[in-house]
């Protein structure tokens, strides 16, 4: 075995966490994962000599692996592929400049101080797809937008309004499991008769 | 009120957060963000938001899945 083909082997491998992590965002499910890094490691090696040396492995992974799970899983699962025209145009007026008021923004970073890894991870899991793996390439694995638009094989643009779409959902989700319990320990206050 | 640098600031805090501007709008925003506390609070509360999903991760491939890919990476290049 060549040391070029020991370089990729060893480095290929050492991603296999991150992938099954991600690869657990797009199937939703365990067994699901498992099989998709299998066969995005079956295709890497099968197609290593396609790899240009020095260029940045870990991405040309995640793009495997993101046309596997295209190809073989999403065709199982419920969800449906949304078109790419909808969504790119318009993130520019949807983030439309706006201060929040103090009282209001104060209120929101206090509710976001109580929320638990559980809930942003199911918040997360409840976006559409293309959002949830835009946000989950740049925030989890911090990936550069250049990178995440060659994993998704977008432009960049529609990473940016993926990402902004993304993040207004997820933000309206966190704000909601914030109000709930905000009403339940209100709920539980009024039962008990203390004050909150 | 939102002027024109909150526009500006307020437009770019995800590439801000995100560490995708030039040197040179990083600073901008940056010495607004510091005399603006709504565009500061709608910063923190990205920045927030964005670390509280970072934590989210972190999943470990399970030991059998290693070991079979590992087992078809040998029968592989036993044929080869």
């Amino acid at each position: 075995m060549s040391d070029t083909a020991l370089e990729f082997e060893v480095e290929a491998l050492s991603y296999m966490d991150q992938l099954y992590a991600a690869a657990l965002r797009m199937t939703r499910n365990g067994a699901d994962a498992e099989d998709l890094v299998q066969e995005t490691y079956a295709k890497a090696f099968a197609a290593q000599d396609k790899f240009k040396p020095g260029t940045n492995l870990k991405a040309w992974l995640y793009r495997i692996q993101t046309n596997a799970f295209i190809n073989t899983y999403r065709k199982k699962q419920r969800e449906p592929k949304r078109s790419d025209a909808e969504q790119v145009e318009d993130w520019q007026l949807a983030a439309a400049a706006e201060h929040t008021s103090s009282g209001l923004a104060s209120a929101e970073q206090q509710a976001l101080d109580g929320l638990g890894d559980e809930e942003v991870r199911e918040a997360l899991a409840d976006l559409p797809e293309d959002f949830r793996m835009a946000v989950y390439l740049s925030d989890v694995e911090g990936f550069a937008y250049k990178e995440i638009a060659q994993i998704m094989d977008t432009p960049v643009g529609t990473v940016m309004s993926r990402l902004h779409r993304g993040r207004k959902l997820l933000r309206e989700k966190l704000a909601s499991y914030g109000a709930e319990r905000g009403f339940r320990d209100k709920r539980a206050a009024s039962t008990t008769g203390k004050e909150v | 009120m939102a002027g024109a640098e909150c526009t500006e600031a307020l437009d770019r805090l995800f590439e801000y957060i995100d560490h995708e501007l030039p040197e040179d709008e990083v600073q901008r925003i940056g010495t607004h963000l510091k005399s603006c506390p709504p565009c500061e609070a709608e910063h923190q509360i990205k920045e927030k938001i964005k670390a509280l999903t970072a934590r989210t991760g972190g999943e470990k491939a399970p030991e059998e899945l290693r070991n079979r890919i590992l087992e078809s990476l040998r029968a592989v290049r036993e044929d080869a």
